[in-house]
């Protein structure tokens, strides 16, 4: 049962009027119990993606399921997933428990079945869930939405930006909580720009850019496939000129004092060992792995 | 079906605006009422706007159908097309359609229970005109069948009856402008834009129904015979055909807008 997929998108387009395809053919499938990380700078097609999922966008073409039902609008299957698209939004002249309860009624749902003591917790709102929503701060909004997202002890949660308007502490507060639910079996998609979130929590990321898909894997897989390098040298304009003409390198950028190096081929010797003979000094090299360089060298490699 | 309508109405009650366009609805003819007895106007009978208020001042029920032809002109036009323009707009502006749609509950489900609330609104504000009307008559002048030289005499169950009959057709006669603004609602994010076009297309029709070269054409309007009312009061006799004319008239207009607004939001991208 480990690998049953539970979340899949089928070759997901959508095209708007206009002829743009802010998503071209994606492809991607999430397992039961994981935690996947949509990952894409911005305008890379992750909301328009995760709203096909969810029933909200109309495919152009393509179809996703999610436990194994092809999701329409309104499917019976949405029952079974929590979902928190954008930034979290209610009925502002209402408070925020009647803006739950509202919520989970409107379905025929009965409030007194729904998880309220683990929403209003995750929510931690205290009095305040007696306020009216226009009185809360973004974060307090946030909290709630995830909350309202979890009223139903979904097996599925599809959340877009989770952690937008959350100070750290809030932030910590989530990414544990999804790890908590992920070993209760829930399976998350979220979409994220903040890669070291992302790379604590998510054990599977899917890259798009430009409405395509770019990589799917584990976070392992990709900063491995993608070795880079940090280097200081006591010339970086003639560094980098040099370095961009260099067989195996395959992006050089300017960060902090030094260069952040794409490596594809090259090895971190073979690097120092060229710039020492093309007359420059090397002050310091570091190896980098992590999920911003191997996501950034991704979206170079794609846009060169 | 039930539960969604219920979340519905009570979202809807809730809601500040609701108040205070039916306070509205409530504070205008209290104005009338006091300038009314203030300031008792002559007897004039150039049209039903100079003979409603002095027929108010010999019997208060008259002010009941004094409330519901001048509010009836606009007013009340503004507040159903405010009942109707917000119904899914305002949820859209708010980012909250999303969050319902996200749930199992189809688009014809939500449309529909947004409708019929909307409707109920709509319902309880042609209520209030009259029964508001009534009331401050009654308080002012009194409940008297109506027995002057300038009118036919009539029976206070004959106004009342008439007066229920003239707030039905009043309420039936604007369910194109209701049907406009719910239409409009499926396709804006901005409520107050759905509501003016409802109140735009009642303007235009007003105009274009004023132009007499138009001939024949204007009783195609969708108000074309929207005073057709005033007559059960003017002549003191019951609903005439040119009451049903305007019933059926709006029949296809009400359809129209209803099914092009439930045929976009079906395939409408939720992208608020």
């Amino acid at each position: 049962m480990v690998d049953e997929v539970v979340i899949e998108s089928l070759a997901l387009t959508k095209a708007f009027r206009a002829g743009v395809r802010a998503v071209d053919g994606v492809e991607f499938a999430v397992q039961r119990g994981s935690v996947c990380g949509l990952l894409g700078p911005n305008g890379a097609g992750k909301t328009t993606t995760l709203r096909m999922l969810v029933g909200l966008v109309r495919p152009t073409s393509g179809t996703s399921q999610i436990l194994g039902v092809t999701i329409e609008p309104g499917s019976a299957v949405l029952a079974r997933v929590g979902t928190m698209i954008e930034h979290a939004a209610f009925a502002p002249y209402l408070p925020g428990l009647l803006n739950l309860r509202l919520y989970w009624e409107s379905a025929g749902g009965d409030f007194a079945h729904a998880n309220l003591d683990r929403a209003l917790g995750i929510a931690g709102l205290d009095d305040a869930v007696h306020r009216k929503v226009k009185t809360y701060s973004q974060g307090m909004k946030q909290r709630l939405g995830i909350a309202r997202a979890l009223l139903g002890d979904p097996e599925v949660l599809v959340l877009d930006e989770p952690t937008n308007g959350l100070d750290p502490g809030e932030m910590r507060e989530v990414r544990a909580l999804l790890q908590r639910v992920s070993d209760e079996g829930v399976t998350v998609l979220l979409s994220s720009h903040l890669l070291g979130e992302v790379e604590q929590v998510c054990d599977q990321i899917v890259v798009m850019d430009r409405g395509r898909l770019i990589r799917t894997g584990t976070v392992s897989e990709l900063t491995m496939a993608s070795a880079s390098a940090y280097v200081e040298v006591d010339d970086v304009a003639r560094a980098t000129t040099f370095l961009q003409g260099l067989p195996g390198v395959t992006g050089v950028r300017a960060e902090g004092p030094g260069l952040a190096v794409e490596l594809d081929g090259a090895t971190r010797a073979h690097l120092v060992r060229s710039l020492v003979e093309h007359g420059l000094e090397v002050d310091t090299v570091t190896s980098r792995h992590r999920l911003e360089d191997a996501f950034l060298g991704l979206l170079e490699g794609e846009s060169s | 079906m039930l539960a969604l309508f219920r979340t519905e109405m009570v979202k809807q009650w809730r809601r500040p605006r609701t108040y205070v366009a039916l306070g509205l609805l409530v504070l205008i003819p209290l104005i009338f009422t006091i300038a009314l007895k203030s300031n008792p106007p002559q007897p004039r009978f150039a049209g039903a706007e100079d003979a409603y208020p002095f027929l108010a001042t010999k019997t208060g029920l008259y002010l009941g159908v004094a409330a519901l032809f001048f509010l009836s002109r606009f007013l009340l036009v503004v507040v159903l097309a405010v009942f109707a323009g917000d119904a899914i707009a305002s949820e859209a502006n708010w980012g909250n359609l999303r969050a319902i749609l996200v749930r199992p509950i189809s688009r014809r489900r939500l449309l529909t229970a947004k409708l019929a609330s909307a409707s109920v609104l709509a319902v309880v504000a042609a209520i209030i005109v009259p029964l508001n009307g009534l009331i401050l008559g009654g308080i002012a002048f009194g409940w008297h069948p109506l027995d002057t030289p300038f009118a036919p005499t009539q029976s206070v169950s004959h106004i009342l009856g008439s007066l229920a009959v003239a707030s039905a057709y009043v309420l039936w006669s604007l369910t194109p402008v209701i049907a406009f603004a719910f239409m409009a609602s499926t396709m804006t994010d901005t409520p107050a834009g759905a509501i003016f076009a409802a109140v735009g297309l009642y303007i235009v029709s007003q105009v274009l129904d004023g132009i007499n070269s138009l001939g024949s054409i204007r009783s195609a309007l969708p108000t074309h015979h929207f005073d057709a009312w005033t007559e059960l009061f003017i002549r003191g006799s019951g609903p005439t055909s040119e009451m049903a004319h305007g019933a059926l008239l709006v029949i296809p207009y009400t359809v129209v807008f209803l099914a092009i607004g439930w045929w976009w939001f079906g395939r409408k991208d939720i992208l608020s």
